[in-house]
């Protein structure tokens, strides 16, 4: 009996016990699951996004705009990222290869004139092709993008700059026409304008050499024109603001006090050299020295420079190395800034952001402020593992040019915007991730 | 054979994995006052003595099947998920009295591992793409009863540990990014000790200890694999050493036979946790771009409890069901995506089933719940919200006369 009884009990378990199995089976089968953001728009408009600015904006980068560096404008990715909170269709005026007018470089091994092999920046290669010269807003337009390479705060207000500039001429409405008018024909409901940094750089890249500075008084006369004619379409937008030159590789990648001299004997000789010139403002000591450049308004028109000047990245390795420059013959002047230059610059930005900052504060709008991010980047910055700096090539954020954006340097930015545009305007775009991007192409 | 089985694993807090032994498993992986087999060698060698066998041989594993969730901090839509290879933890045990008190017996387990390997290209890939890591331990025991009620024991615990892990560096050519591999094994050594009580018929009272275990890699492999023109940045066959804790643990278990049929049981285990405070690797060659690297973990001490229930249906038929919890030890500012470990909530459920006399076939099965949370690493700056699931079906079989 107890047996049968247990028998019983055994056949039911039995059952019981493959009921459970199974369900533990099926549960089995199932993955955790997150429950997903959800993006909003909040009190903003993404429907109808315009980008206006200069080269930065237009996804310019490696000395050129090419398409897949178009692709990864920061605008562009906010944009994408804008589609989750209601955004809309994007348009960019696309090269129609990876070479656009011919300029790109790439990170490439070169021989320097000693012999030595070593990293450096090379011809991308190949001729670009025709598509890309000529204008394509009659088959694409009109164009959400509104970046253009070498645009100043003027351009944007300048009936026929197509005929000046052959980026904006691909893409301009008219040969007649205005950037800030192609900009608000769209009836944009969002804006973004990130415009300025050519009122410096045209001056600042070409060691005081060539262009000029805005006078901050123009400066805000156009800046405050294109925010009103922005306004008069939608109250939603972010401006953004200018970067210090410091910040930048182009301005701080060659060390101004960076002739390193170890040699007892080349330091004697040199010192002969000039104080047989009877230039005794130029001497050199063992360790760091400032290179030796032409100025007109030092004795005899030569002189060392001090640590806080800056040498530009363009500066000819091989000249350097070689020829002599910075020791035994000057530096020519398109290749530094003086501390007279420097401070004329700085001026000036600062007098821009303040425009800028008064302008997105007047009239509620959200304020970008690049040039706090990018001095917070000079000490270092971390996103998901990936170590950033302002430094050339291996800082990763700014392209093989020293002035703009890597892919991944375009991705932090428009993280930026986001976290700016979702602070203000209580919206929820979603963020990338910057390990998404490309970072610098080695060989 | 024992390479085959050691797959790898890690379900319990940290890396520390509970299973060893089908019955133990069915019942929250409760087991330092229990003295039915040989995995008392492993739970507590104290009850070893106390085995009501002559000899006793198990022999078992189970077979984890983890997925963990990741979202990427809000906001943002970005989610991935782990695809981790089977984890498969194995037991052997065999004890026999050798005298009329004293038994000797061999325990043979895998207490601690990690197998983990996130989707291709993930947003964490320069902080971990994939790793497996194991420790096999034996333990030769010796355990004595010096009175019916009481028994002592401890065994010295050989452990073979070995990592092999990968990640992503954020370096890149034009056609792969560059990869860390690191690979390598060790050998160290540490005990296991305890003391079974039973004050009155029925009461078991267990105390045990498991001394922490530092597995020291030296000079194990570091392939890095990166664009032509930094190769001399990153010394191709480079050589690593690092070093792991194994913590140590406290255990205090109590078990009750309510009844002839049924067993009821709890168990308390500290882990000492705070012993893994950092992940340090040490390059034999460095380079400006390639200094030796400390990455903090600041994990803290934590408490697992356990409950479990096994219940005589007929002579030659058990069920079991347990449940745990089983806190995260991780520090959440320190909450590397490498060693996932969330909050665990288990349940367990497992049977006996004896075909012939002598012979027991165990089942079990493990369910465990990771808890949601919201974490970040952050010296990376990498965080988001963590899940995960896991499945452990285990199978074992055991002979005792």
């Amino acid at each position: 009996m107890r047996y049968l009884r247990d028998k019983n009990k055994f056949n039911r378990m039995k059952t019981r016990l493959f009921l459970i199995v199974s369900a533990l089976w099926i549960m089995a089968g199932c993955d955790p699951e997150i429950e997903g953001y959800k993006p909003t728009s909040g009190d903003a408009d993404f429907s109808v996004y315009v980008a206006l600015g200069n080269s930065i904006t237009a996804g310019y980068a490696d000395a050129e705009l090419f398409k897949s560096g178009q692709m990864v404008s920061y605008a562009n990715i906010i944009a994408k990222q804008m589609l989750h909170a209601g955004g809309g269709e994007f348009k960019q005026p696309l090269m129609r290869d990876e070479y656009g007018f011919g300029g790109r470089i790439k990170l490439g091994m070169a021989t320097d004139c000693i012999g030595n092999t070593g990293l450096g920046g090379v011809f991308f290669g190949e001729s670009p092709e025709a598509g890309n010269f000529s204008n394509i807003y009659a088959e694409e337009g009109p164009f959400h993008n509104m970046g253009v390479p070498g645009a100043q705060v003027s351009h944007l207000l300048l009936p026929g700059y197509s005929m000046l500039n052959p980026y904006y001429s691909r893409f301009a409405s008219s040969s007649t026409a205005r950037i800030i008018d192609d900009a608000t024909a769209l009836n944009p409901t969002f804006f973004s304008l990130w415009i300025g940094n050519n009122d410096v750089l045209g001056y600042a890249s070409s060691g005081g050499m060539s262009g000029s500075i805005t006078p901050p008084e123009q400066f805000e006369i156009y800046y405050n024109l294109i925010v009103n004619q922005l306004l008069s379409e939608t109250s939603k937008g972010i401006l953004a603001n200018i970067p210090d030159i410091t910040s930048i590789p182009f301005f701080n990648t060659i060390p101004a006090r960076g002739l390193v001299l170890m040699n007892p004997d080349e330091i004697t000789s040199l010192n002969d050299h000039y104080s047989s010139q009877g230039l005794h403002h130029i001497n050199f000591q063992m360790g760091v020295n400032g290179f030796v450049v032409s100025d007109p308004s030092a004795p005899q028109g030569i002189r060392q420079l001090a640590s806080y000047e800056l040498m530009l990245v363009t500066l000819p390795q091989d000249s350097l190395k070689c020829a002599g420059w910075g020791s035994t013959k000057p530096i020519p002047m398109q290749y530094y800034l003086s501390e007279l230059q420097v401070k004329e610059i700085r001026e000036a930005i600062k007098a821009y952001n303040s425009i800028i900052g008064n302008a997105a504060a007047e009239n509620n709008i959200a304020l970008a402020d690049v040039n706090h991010l990018l001095t917070e980047a000079k000490s270092g910055m971390i996103f998901d593992g990936i170590h950033f700096n302002t430094q050339y090539v291996t800082g990763g954020l700014f392209s093989l040019d020293g002035v703009h954006l890597s892919p991944r340097g375009n991705a932090v930015v428009a993280n930026y915007f986001i976290d700016v545009i979702n602070e203000h305007y209580g919206a929820g775009i979603p963020k990338v991730s910057v390990t998404q991007y490309q970072g610098i192409i080695f060989p | 054979m024992l390479v085959l089985l050691a797959s790898n694993f890690a379900w319990a807090g940290g890396y520390q994995v509970g299973l060893h032994g089908q019955r133990n498993a069915g019942m929250g992986l409760i087991g330092t006052s229990l003295n039915n087999d040989a995995s008392a060698a492993f739970y507590n060698p104290g009850a070893l003595a106390a085995i009501p066998f002559q000899y006793s041989f198990l022999g078992g594993a189970s077979a984890i099947r983890g997925i963990t969730h990741y979202h990427m901090a809000k906001p943002s839509i970005y989610q991935a998920t782990t695809d981790n290879p089977l984890g498969t933890p194995f037991y052997l045990y065999a004890s026999a009295r050798v005298l009329e008190n004293l038994s000797a017996g061999l325990a043979v387990n895998t207490p601690y591992g990690n197998s983990l390997a996130w989707e291709e290209g993930w947003v964490g890939r320069f902080l971990i793409q994939e790793i497996t890591m194991r420790a096999i331990t034996i333990q030769p025991t010796l355990s004595y009863r010096i009175t019916p009620a009481l028994s002592v024991g401890a065994g010295f615990v050989i452990a073979n540990g070995s990592v092999d892990l990968t990640r992503k560096l954020p370096v890149q050519d034009d056609s792969s990014e560059g990869e860390l591999n690191i690979n390598g094994s060790t050998t160290n050594y540490g005990f296991n000790a305890g003391i079974l009580f039973v004050p009155i018929d029925g009461l078991n009272i267990g105390l045990s200890y498991r001394s922490r275990i530092q597995m020291e890699l030296t000079d194990a492999r570091a392939d890095f694999s990166v664009p032509m023109s930094l190769e001399s940045n990153f010394p191709a066959e480079n050589r690593v050493s690092t070093s792991l804790p194994l913590p140590s643990n406290l255990d205090l278990g109590l078990s009750y036979h309510g009844s002839e049929n049924l067993l009821l049981g709890m168990s308390l285990n500290y882990v000492f946790w705070s012993q893994y405070e950092s992940l340090d690797f040490d390059f034999a060659q460095n380079t400006p771009a390639l200094p030796d690297s400390e990455n903090p973990r600041a994990y803290s001490d934590k408490l697992i409890v356990r409950l479990g229930a096994e219940y005589k249906v007929a002579e030659n038929f058990l069920v079991r069901a347990g449940t745990y919890y089983d806190p995260s030890p991780v520090n959440e500012n320190y909450f590397s995506p490498e060693t996932p470990s969330l909050n665990n909530l288990a349940l367990t459920t497992g049977l006996s089933f004896m075909p012939f006399t002598d012979f027991s076939i165990d089942l079990s099965f493990v369910y465990i719940m990771g808890m949601e949370k919201d974490v970040r690493y952050e010296p990376e700056n990498f965080g988001g919200t963590y899940k995960s699931r896991v499945y452990i079906p285990g199978i074992g079989i055991s002979y005792q006369f």
